[in-house]
């Protein structure tokens, strides 16, 4: 008896212990990581997935102005997106939001176009060689942020890294990044056409342009000249300058002639605020707008990166540009013919008086609720206007100071305003001069600042030695397992 | 020797008598005077006996000075000797040591008395008595080491149920059975807490018997069953009660908020908002939105069984309203139940538990910032609740909205029809084994509808669907094509079905009088299985909630019409065996043994092993214990291990479930991206529990239990930060779960029961329980020094966290230590505050370096945990003459609050603390200036952290039933009355809405960002039985 049961014990056990294929069970109607690459539609999808993270240089526009003396930080308070408000005070530290998205989404991209280059040998098609070079031409915009803001960043190139591998993690010296980001760039130079048959992708143009930058940032000047003749002369795209200054921000003028390298928004997605790096629109033309306005022809926004007085008075009365970058909120109201019934709302987050008239939520342009977060208004990233001011620079410090002038005075002549002559230096901050012109609003001034030497004279706060380079976000550091060295100073 | 003279003499009697042999009868009943039938009526000293019928009565033959022994399990026994009368009514008295009562443990039952581990139990009628929604609102405060928190007061509202502390960031959840059928935590809602016979709660190493799911504790909650032999009984309840708010805030009105208004924007150098500040009271906002609510619920449930099977069957409905959203925050629940137990064949028997319940609920936007009391507190009194016949729109605030319009066009509605079911067979081998299989499963369909009208709240309102006033919709341009964005309807349906297969064999005997051995050896897999469907329809033509059906929608080509799917699937399958050992009920000692497979987890650490080990010694059972004043002392020690494997599906695999959009050609295209970062060497939370326990009986009426415990939990299952460089931070991408991190919880736990019975009828029950916890994280992931939880205010920093050395989800910030009186003291200070002016909080200098830094953490320190020190409750139940008087009473004590409900803006409303703001040198030390301009008094800082110690009168019950002599007449066994309140009041100095304010993720716990509260419920009803 006492044997049966023994047994009956016995079989339950190997019952079980032979149940456990029970346990082998697949994810349903989704695809594993390691088993795509299939098709060509898959290597298309991954890329797509590449692109995403464009959408979140949003905060460029926020970080490059905010840091510099074009704009104040703004906001409901001092405690409304912290981090930008230290980087308006330069008190920013080793734990700030901000930054830390900016090094996670732009890994993310890096990561996800990586994935990309770990599979790019499975199958072979044709149009496989244009996906990886906008592939590259995506790793590289991603590094070149990167490097940007902080310095010396981890390279990683053609692999995804591993949870054990972080600890190992060492910060790549920067002339390393500039040289992956630049044969990258020319690697998609190489492969991408002049002109793509969809908008949004990555052209031929926008890898010279992009690579114009690097260079420029690297001061390599005569390099950077030939890099960025290659648009202006060559111009097979044909790039030209859009005549109204005005409404060249307007949605409707989106896409024009004018755009080299162009972040793709859209209106059509709703978004929360619990995800950001979510959202199919541009977060920073909601956020641009008046607090609580109630009036035509703007939207109501959060009062983020607000110009300040001395950008205002830096435009001459007659330059319209001064219009098309800065919208002087009371002036405007006092012009509507009904100005008693229009009101909006002072943040405590700071007050100017002026708004961002470039990014900003217009009433005929908003998306799909919550329209604070998903404004259909693209990011310029370069435009031709950059490109001749680039060029122009790129000449004067390398000895061209005729054509540094000629390209310089095609963007001021795009705004009637008379042509420079200076030579030499002068000449040279005419060109820093109109690049503020040009360009405030843009997310440009900072790091213009910071590579031509010229911060620690006109940003209160800045430290030489110091506030060229953002820190590493700290936990960042940790998480990499404490051995790279924050940058100095920090 | 003694004994054996005595049988011989009694054996003489016999004799003597044997002659005269006469017929008795009579009637058993229990001391309420309910016939108790199945009664064992035996002549003592021979095999004559016989058993009472449905109704009490038996028939027996015994002569004249025979002994009747009359005995049933649960009543005292009772020995009567035949006299000269045929007629021997005899009345029992329920036993009164609770240490004989049965309670239920893993895959078996045991008497109190001889368990090892340590159990608590909480009787059905103690549950029911509470007139609570949800059972585990009926459980606070019943159980030491069990603390509910509540996360919503709202009608279908959830509470947390922690079984010896918080012991991970994740699923804190216990595991649940009802009647052995997996019930989830969240799904408490649809069981009827009428329907309970008892809740039995294993919460420490023991509880191992279900291995990889146990670490959270178990309970075991068993349904009413029916007793064979008993003759159909019918229970009729019913009661009918009316909620109201238990408390209102201390907000501004019109008058005071315009003179501190002022003050503000005059501080802030800005214009003065009003020129006259002389505008009354204004707008009450709270009078508007709360209101009185009914409650009610109705019950009907028939008992019984015939020799071979029992049964219960019931119904109940219970609806609730909300007293914030009255029939918007609705709940409603019908409960059928049939519960059927057989005897298919000699020693085969079948039991049958099906319990149906249909619910119906309706949600208002609550707890966070937008919800309705949110914007209740927030919104100015100086705006009247309606202008022109249109709520008023709030135009100075942002992102505060008219509470009134919310709920208005709030259409939030939800249906669930679950069945939960088991069918088993138990088949007694011999005396010695019992063999049991079954099936149980729990299938629910829950429909949601959730409408979204065109709505203007006001300019610049984020919840805004229409463009303007008019309810014109928002335009859309998708290419050529212009689209109108209307109304929508989303709807969903999900089906959830949970099912185990078990088997297992049962084994108990007794060796030589005094060795007994008992088994249990099983197996048992556990499959779930879930899919749900979405669809949002546009364009639903009015605007019309009538017409709000996808079926209706009227969207241009189905442009913007929405459809979703998911469909999910997890394994578990185990064996277990526990082997029992006993010598002579003295000693025990008891091990466990489970092997658990889960389909969580890869193939590198799918299997995981869970032994546990417990021990008991009754000390009073030994020769050398004199009996005293103690009747009883057992000392009882555990240890074991187990686990929980609750981490979400296919973790240790990267899925490419993350999101990938961009725009080309002004539209949207999405592709594919990695979600979670995959981790194939994922393996389950363990929990290894050490438990020292102490039961006693004293003076014949006082049960005693002590437990000691040490709870560490390890690998907890994170997903934690990580490098940026791993690229986990995409859309839809999440860092990979990953085993990092322990936590320890210790604590005591105290259970005190008294009972007194005195003839003069007076019967009083006491019970107190009393834990004591502390709570700390021993490790977080490798390199991390923290894992941050909720955020404070709108874009605020993070307030707690996870962090080595302190209790899970502890709140940091600034301390502060009174109010800057002046420049000359801001500028004599040893300690600069960059920006401070008179008036602002004085913050603290943690690191010394002479400087307050806001910039980085030198500064921030522990300002507050979330986990109270101390949990208290006590119950009491007395009846006297057929009155009867109950009380609940609950304490928690030393856990914080962070009042997160005060909107910082401009113009929004403010608590009546701002009156006493400082306003010049020595005006206060407390509450700072008030300033529209840049202030570091909205950092967090222990300003915002309160005391949230309450003490609550949870229910008091005060009850009478007619004397049977009246109840007779009525043709009925039993009528009761009752009037009661619960949450009639609460002993705080917590300045919100209600002070239990709970959380599912233990990081959010304590974080008040406007709770909907408990109502205070005045009720009256009836219990008719017969």
């Amino acid at each position: 008896m006492r044997k049966i049961y023994l047994s009956i014990i016995l079989a339950m056990g190997i019952m079980v212990t032979s149940c456990d294929y029970l346990l082998d069970i697949e994810p349903e109607y989704t695809q594993d990581a390691e088993n795509f690459f299939d098709t060509p539609e898959d290597y298309e999808r991954a890329l797509v997935g590449v692109y995403d993270l464009l959408q979140t240089s949003y905060l460029h526009i926020w970080i490059g102005e905010i840091a510099s003396d074009n704009s104040i930080a703004g906001g409901e308070s001092v405690n409304d997106s912290r981090g930008l408000h230290e980087i308006d005070n330069m008190t920013h530290g080793g734990v700030n939001t901000e930054l830390r998205d900016i090094m996670r989404w732009n890994y993310t991209g890096i990561a996800r176009a990586n994935y990309i280059f770990e599979h790019k040998d499975k199958i072979d098609f044709e149009g496989k060689d244009q996906i990886l070079a906008e592939a590259k031409f995506l790793r590289a915009y991603y590094h070149f942020v990167l490097t940007t803001y902080f310095g010396d960043v981890p390279l990683i190139v053609d692999r995804r890294l591993s949870l054990s591998e972080v600890s190992a993690s060492e910060r790549t010296p920067r002339s390393q990044v500039y040289a992956q980001v630049e044969a990258d760039l020319n690697d998609a130079i190489n492969v991408l056409p002049d002109q793509q048959a969809e908008i949004g992708r990555i052209t031929k143009g926008a890898a010279i342009a992009l690579l114009g930058k690097v260079q420029l940032y690297q001061n390599k000047f005569s390099e950077a000249a030939q890099t960025l003749d290659r648009i202006i002369s060559q111009n097979q795209a044909g790039y030209d300058l859009f005549p109204d200054f005005e409404t060249l921000f307007y949605v409707i003028n989106e896409n024009n002639s004018e755009d080299v390298f162009t972040v793709q928004y859209s209106g059509q997605q709703g978004g929360d605020y619990g995800c950001f790096v979510c959202l199919q629109g541009n977060p920073a033309v909601g956020f641009h707008g008046v607090r609580q306005y109630t009036g035509p022809f703007y939207g109501d926004g959060n009062s983020y990166n607000l110009p300040t007085q001395d950008l205002y008075d830096f435009f001459s009365e007659n330059d319209p540009r001064r219009e098309g970058t800065i919208l002087d909120i009371d002036a405007f109201i006092s012009s509507q013919p009904n100005a008693g019934e229009i009101s909006y709302a002072v943040g405590a987050g700071g007050h100017t008086g002026y708004f961002n008239n470039k990014y900003i939520k217009r009433l005929d342009e908003r998306g799909l609720p919550d329209d604070d977060l998903t404004s259909p208004l693209n990011y310029r990233v370069i435009r031709y206007a950059d490109v001749l001011l680039m060029a122009a620079e790129a000449f004067q410090q390398s000895g061209n100071d005729e054509r540094a002038r000629t390209e310089l005075n095609k963007v001021r002549q795009r705004v009637d305003m008379p042509a420079i002559t200076s030579s030499g230096n002068q000449l040279l901050q005419d060109i820093y001069r109109e690049r503020r012109l040009e360009l405030s609003g843009e997310g440009y001034r900072f790091f213009d600042l910071v590579r031509t030497g010229r911060a620690s004279d006109v940003i209160q706060g800045f430290v030489p030695g110091k506030h060229e380079l953002f820190p590493i976000p700290q936990v960042e550091i940790d998480l990499a397992g404490g051995n790279w060295q924050q940058n100095p100073n920090y | 020797m003694k004994k054996i003279l005595w049988f011989c003499l009694a054996m003489c009697i016999n004799c003597s008598l044997w002659a005269q042999t006469i017929a008795i009868s009579g009637t058993v009943t229990d001391e309420t005077g309910e016939p108790l039938p199945g009664v064992s009526v035996l002549k003592v000293n021979s095999t004559v006996g016989t058993v009472t019928d449905l109704d009490g009565r038996y028939n027996i033959n015994a002569s004249q000075g025979d002994q009747l022994r009359f005995s049933f399990i649960g009543f005292t026994t009772v020995t009567r000797t035949v006299g000269s009368s045929t007629t021997i009514d005899v009345e029992m008295d329920s036993d009164v040591s609770s240490l004989d009562e049965v309670v239920v443990v893993g895959y078996g039952t045991a008497k109190k008395k001889e368990l090892t581990g340590a159990t608590s139990q909480v009787r059905g009628e103690s549950i029911e008595k509470m007139n609570m929604p949800r059972v585990d609102q009926a459980l606070q405060g019943k159980i030491a080491g069990v603390n509910i928190s509540t996360n919503s007061g709202a009608p279908g509202g959830t509470s947390n149920i922690r079984i010896r502390g918080v012991s991970t960031s994740g699923q804190n959840n216990p595991l649940i059975l009802v009647d052995g059928v997996i019930y989830d935590a969240e799904g408490l809602n649809a069981l009827n807490p009428n329907d309970i016979e008892s809740v039995n709660v294993l919460k420490d190493g023991t509880a191992g018997i279900y291995g990889v799911r146990a670490a959270n504790g178990v309970i075991l909650i068993e349904t009413k069953k029916g007793a064979v032999n008993s003759k159909p009984s019918f229970n009729v309840g019913a009661y009918y009660g009316v909620q109201s708010t238990a408390r209102q805030l201390d907000l501004l009105n019109s008058r005071e908020y315009a003179i501190l208004k002022n003050e503000a924007f005059a501080a802030g150098g800005q214009p003065l908002p009003f020129g006259n500040t002389n505008l009354g009271l204004g707008t009450d906002w709270q009078n508007a939105v709360f209101a009185e609510a009914p409650i009610q619920e109705y019950n009907m449930s028939v008992t019984g069984g015939t020799a071979k099977s029992s049964y219960s069957i019931g119904g109940s409905y219970f609806a609730q309203e909300g007293i914030v959203g009255g029939p918007k925050a609705n709940f409603e629940r019908y409960n059928a139940r049939i519960n059927f137990t057989t005897e298919l064949a000699p020693r085969v028997r079948l039991t049958n538990v099906l319990l149906y319940t249909h619910e119906q609920s309706s949600t208002i936007p609550q707890g966070g910032i937008g919800s309705v009391l949110y914007n209740t507190v927030n919104a100015y009194p100086t705006e009247p609740l309606r202008i022109d016949g249109r709520y008023s729109y709030l135009d100075n605030v942002n992102d505060i909205i008219n509470p009134l319009a919310q709920m208005a066009n709030t259409y939030n509605d939800a249906w669930v029809n679950k069945i939960v079911g088991k069918e088993e067979i138990s088949y007694e081998i011999n005396d010695k084994f019992t063999a049991v299989g079954r099936a149980g499963y729990n299938y629910a369909l829950v429909d949601t509808k959730n409408f979204n009208p065109l709505v203007w709240y006001g300019t610049g309102k984020a919840p805004n669907t229409a463009r303007n006033a008019n309810l014109d919709p928002v335009i859309l341009n998708i290419g050529e094509l212009e689209i109108e964005r209307g109304a929508n309807v989303s709807e969903a349906r999900n089906t959830f079905f949970d099912y185990n297969l078990e088997a297992f064999l049962n084994y108990a005997e007794t060796f030589d009088e005094d060795h007994r051995v008992r088994g249990t050896a099983g197996v048992s897999y556990i499959g779930n299985r879930s899919m749900g469907l979405s669809g949002v329809g546009f364009n639903i033509p009015n605007n019309d909630p009538a017409l709000a059906d996808i079926s209706a929608n009227q969207a241009a080509g189905g442009f913007l019409n929405n459809v979703g799917s998911f469909q999910t699937r997890q394994r578990l399958t185990s064996v277990f065996a526990r082997a029992e050992y006993d010598y002579k009920q003295r000693y025990f000692i008891s091990g466990i043994v489970r092997r658990d497979g889960s389909s969580n987890f890869g193939a590198n650490n799918r299997i995981g092993y869970f032994p546990s080990i417990s021990t008991a010694w009754i000390i009073s059972e030994e020769d050398f214990f004199g009996s005293g004043a103690i009747d009883f002392l057992k000392f009882r020690a555990s240890y074991g291990l187990s686990g929980n494997d609750q981490i979400g599906l296919f973790r240790y695999r990267g899925l490419l479930n993350g999101q990938a959009s961009y725009v080309f050609n002004d539209l949207i295209v999405n592709g594919a991206a990695i979600g979670t970062t995959s981790n194939p060497d994922l393996k389950w939370e363990t929990t290894e529990q050490t438990n020292f326990g102490v039961d006693a009986t004293f003076f014949g009426g006082i049960d005693f239990t002590a437990n000691y415990f040490i709870k560490n939990t390890r690998d907890l299952l994170f997903q934690p930060e990580v490098s940026a460089l791993l690229g986990s931070y995409g859309a839809g991408g999440f860092p990979p779960v990953i085993n990092a991190g322990n936590v320890r919880n210790r604590g005591i736990e105290l259970e005190l029961g008294y009972d007194l019975r005195r003839a003069s009828g007076l019967n009083i029950r006491l019970d107190y329980n009393v834990t004591f916890l502390d709570n700390k994280v021993t490790s977080v992931p490798t390199g991390l020094d923290f894992i941050p939880g909720a955020p404070f205010g709108v874009g605020g920093s993070v307030a707690t966290r996870f962090e080595v050395g302190y209790p899970i989800g502890y709140f940091v910030g600034y301390q502060t230590d009174g109010i800057w009186q002046s420049e000359e003291e801001i500028a004599s200070s040893s300690v600069a505050q960059p920006g401070a002016r008179p008036g602002d909080l004085r913050f603290v200098d943690q690191n010394g370096d002479g400087q307050i830094n806001f910039g980085d953490d030198s500064d921030r320190t522990m300002i507050g945990s979330p986990i109270p020190n101390v949990i208290m409750g006590f119950n009491m139940a007395m009846d006297f003459k057929g009155f009867d008087l109950s009380a609940n009473v609950y304490a928690a004590l030393g856990q914080d609050i962070i009042r997160n409900y005060e909107r910082q803006q401009p113009y929004a409303n403010m608590l009546s603390y701002n009156l006493e703001r400082w306003t010049g040198p020595g005006t206060t030390d407390t509450y700072p200036r008030l300033t529209t301009g840049q202030t570091r008094n909205t950092v967090f800082s222990d300003f915002y952290v309160e005391d949230g110690s309450f003490v609550r009168l949870r229910n008091v019950t005060l009850g009478y039933t007619l004397p049977r002599t009246v109840t007779e007449n009525l043709k009925i066994s039993s009528l009761r009355f009752y009037v009661a309140a619960n949450n009639l009041f609460t002993l705080t100095r917590y300045m919100g809405f209600d002070p239990d304010v709970g959380a599912g993720n233990p990081l959010f716990a304590g974080v008040d960002n406007g709770i909907y509260p408990q109502a205070r419920t005045v009720m009256g009803g009836l219990n008719i039985k017969f």
